[in-house]
């Protein structure tokens, strides 16, 4: 309970001034980046991951948290607008927020989107609140070869999600462990992998990773992709002209989509946020699908349905809770986007486990109010205030843009550490993701094997080390036992079962 | 036809990566701990067991490879190489230029080429240098002054 009272104390940290700002000004990023093709939130905090370095761990948590909820939320403006989903989870919306503005309820389809993210995020946010000191007591009964079990249950199930490359979901998290493995060794003090240089004694920093993996690749994929003619519809056209009264969603429109739809969304969006590796493309899907099943309107889908919309949204804004408690409990980040929240923990010398909420909840709980407060507050002022104009966003030109992300990639990297090498080995990085994302490798697995391969080594050396080399340890712990069956469960269920099924679209 | 079938991006990059985990593993080998007690793993175990791992996953991927057609898109084959590769060379000379030239003036080339990469505003050359002074500009101005960072200055300049 008093756990519970502090995180709710968080949002006392939101009235300085400064704070609030890094909240605000996250956001309008947040939306900024969710709402231009191609950009995404992701790439809004790895660019903005060296800046931590020069701010207070309170106010980079809160805009993080503030960054993640716009771009989830954002992704659905241009989704609607223009069909070309901001974000990768926004796709079930782009589906029936396109035909909506087809037929001249365009502001109409936003304002769904934007209730359905307010109600979802602001559940998902206490949702949050309310279990993380349940999840904090569940996860000090883990033993360090459940640990093991459960950092090996996660890696598999971020490489299993996606059926069509696994073999290259294996490699991408076998690079980024490789890359994990250089620098002095995780439990005794021998350098690996330096090859003779005093610069890679210290291991590889997250920070250049994330850049180059997410804002360096970005900009080469546009260079390759770069087409000065490339037509965007043009944001003064008739159809893309909005009044602020338009997107104020009907009473009679909001109960017929009935309030058990937001929920039971919120719900299934959270629960798949506290997986690893499914993200908010999975909640959404998940979602879309089971309100279509349940619908009393199910004509109505792919034609338009508000209520297929309410479902996806409402889903991937609460996924943004979920995804913060594997990360947080664990240090087991469940997407990009917590990922590289945790890079910031780390920076600032936060450890992620049970002991962060009992020793430093007073840090953290600002980060989960200014969640709640993203969803509640600033999705409907926003969408409010700036909504005639978010349009206009995909108007600014490509070269400008992309331009300015790399100076701000590359002296981002720089002032970090003041470092050169950290500059090139970004421009390295943002090369390989580069290759790779051409190659359908997934740059998101290598991140995640970078973070989590670290602990999976420690926690297999602990774990054999203190049953004299027996690795039946893993199988005779019941929390081990329990994850690896949990491992085996997914494997079925995601590898087998799902192909015996027929596509719910 | 053979060669092409071999030469793709999509078997060249598998194979550049067995050479880098074939370097990876001969350097595991050379890790040596000092100190061992009964039943601890070695600090090259786990990079012993990752190379032989990827080395596994890089096979079939070799194999998925071979076994696609070489007509199939492999997902390099759109856009042209041309680009990024100006892009790359832009930003190591960028690196390079950085600290003798400092900031404003090294930033300043760099978005100049990276405008000229992405064809902005090259026929009129007003816009140009003044985009490519602004983009320089904010950016000082976010880093140097919002968030107060020392950046490298030009020998003998404030700047």
């Amino acid at each position: 309970m008093d756990t519970f009272l502090t995180l709710v104390g968080g949002f006392g940290a939101l009235a300085d001034w400064t704070v609030l700002g890094f909240m605000i000004g996250g956001f309008l990023i947040g939306t900024f980046f969710g709402a231009m093709p191609g950009l995404t939130s992701v790439l809004a905090i790895a660019l903005l991951l060296p800046i931590t370095y020069t701010i207070d761990v309170v106010p980079a948590l809160v805009m993080c948290a503030s960054i993640f909820m716009a771009g989830m939320y954002s992704g659905s403006i241009t989704a609607t607008t223009i069909n070309i989903p901001g974000a990768p989870s926004s796709m079930m919306t782009a589906i029936e927020g396109n035909q909506l503005m087809k037929k001249g309820f365009g502001a109409n389809a936003l304002g769904h989107a934007a209730l359905a993210s307010m109600i979802g995020g602001s559940i998902g946010a206490v949702l949050l609140m309310a279990f993380m000191p349940v999840a904090a007591e569940i996860s000090l009964l883990i033993r360090t070869p459940g640990k093991f079990s459960l950092v090996l249950f996660a890696l598999v199930v971020i490489i299993i999600v996606d059926r069509g490359a696994i073999a290259k979901g294996v490699v991408a998290t076998l690079l980024g462990v490789m890359f994990a493995t250089v620098g002095i060794d995780v439990l005794l003090p021998i350098p690996r992998f330096n090859f003779g240089t005093e610069t890679l004694v210290e291991g590889i920093d997250i920070m250049p990773l994330v850049i180059g993996a997410f804002a360096i690749s970005e900009v080469l994929i546009q260079a390759q992709n770069w087409n000065a003619a490339s037509g965007i519809p043009d944001p003064d056209s008739k159809d893309l002209k909005i009044r602020r009264r338009d997107f104020i969603p009907p009473w009679s429109e909001i109960r017929r989509i009935g309030f058990v739809t937001y929920v039971k969304s919120a719900i299934i969006g959270y629960g798949i946020g506290i997986l690893p590796g499914a993200g908010g493309s999975m909640a959404a899907f998940v979602s879309y699908a089971t309100a279509r099943g349940a619908s009393r309107h199910p004509e109505e889908y792919g034609k338009g349905s508000r209520e297929g919309i309410a479902a996806a949204e409402s889903a991937n804004n609460s996924m943004c809770g979920g995804a913060f408690v594997p990360m947080l409990m664990f240090g087991i980040p469940g997407d990009p986007t917590t990922a590289i929240v945790l890079g910031v923990l780390v920076i600032n010398g936060l450890q992620p486990g049970p002991r962060l909420l009992e020793n430093q909840a007073d840090l953290i709980a600002p980060m989960f109010a200014s969640l709640f407060l993203s969803a509640l507050v600033l999705i409907p002022l926003t969408l409010f205030l700036f909504g005639p104009y978010f349009v206009r966003i995909v108007s600014i030109p490509k070269g400008l843009l992309y331009s300015a992300i790399a100076v701000v990639a590359l002296v981002g990297s720089y002032v970090a550490t003041y470092s050169i090498f950290q500059m090139s080995l970004a421009v390295g990085f943002g090369l390989l993701a580069y290759v790779m994302r051409r190659q359908n490798y997934s740059t998101v697995s290598m991140l995640l094997g970078f973070i989590l391969g670290p602990d999976l080594e420690q926690y297999l050396r602990r774990s054999l080390s203190l049953s004299d080399g027996n690795p039946m340890v893993f199988l005779t712990s019941p929390d081990s036992l329990f994850f690896l069956l949990l491992t085996a469960l997914f494997i079925y269920m995601i590898l087998f079962r799902a192909r015996k099924k027929p596509s719910v679209l | 036809m053979a060669v092409n079938r071999f030469m793709r991006a999509g078997i060249m990059f598998p194979l550049a990566l067995i050479v880098v985990t074939t370097i990876y593993m001969g350097a595991a080998f050379g890790i040596r701990s000092q100190f061992s007690t009964p039943g601890e793993v070695s600090p090259r175990a786990i990079p012993l067991l990752t190379a032989g791992l990827m080395y596994v996953a890089l096979l079939v991927v070799l194999f998925q490879e071979l076994r696609s057609a070489p007509g199939e898109p492999d997902g390099s084959g759109s856009g042209t190489f041309l680009r990024p590769a100006l892009v790359i060379v832009a930003t190591a000379a960028y690196i390079l230029l950085f600290r003798p030239l400092g900031y404003s003036l090294s930033t300043l080339l760099f978005v100049g080429s990276l405008f000229f990469v992405f064809g902005f505003e090259t026929r009129r050359p007003l816009r140009f240098a003044l985009y490519a002074i602004a983009v320089t500009a904010a950016f000082y101005g976010l880093f140097a002054l919002v968030f107060g960072v020392r950046l490298p200055t030009f020998p003998g300049f404030a700047i």
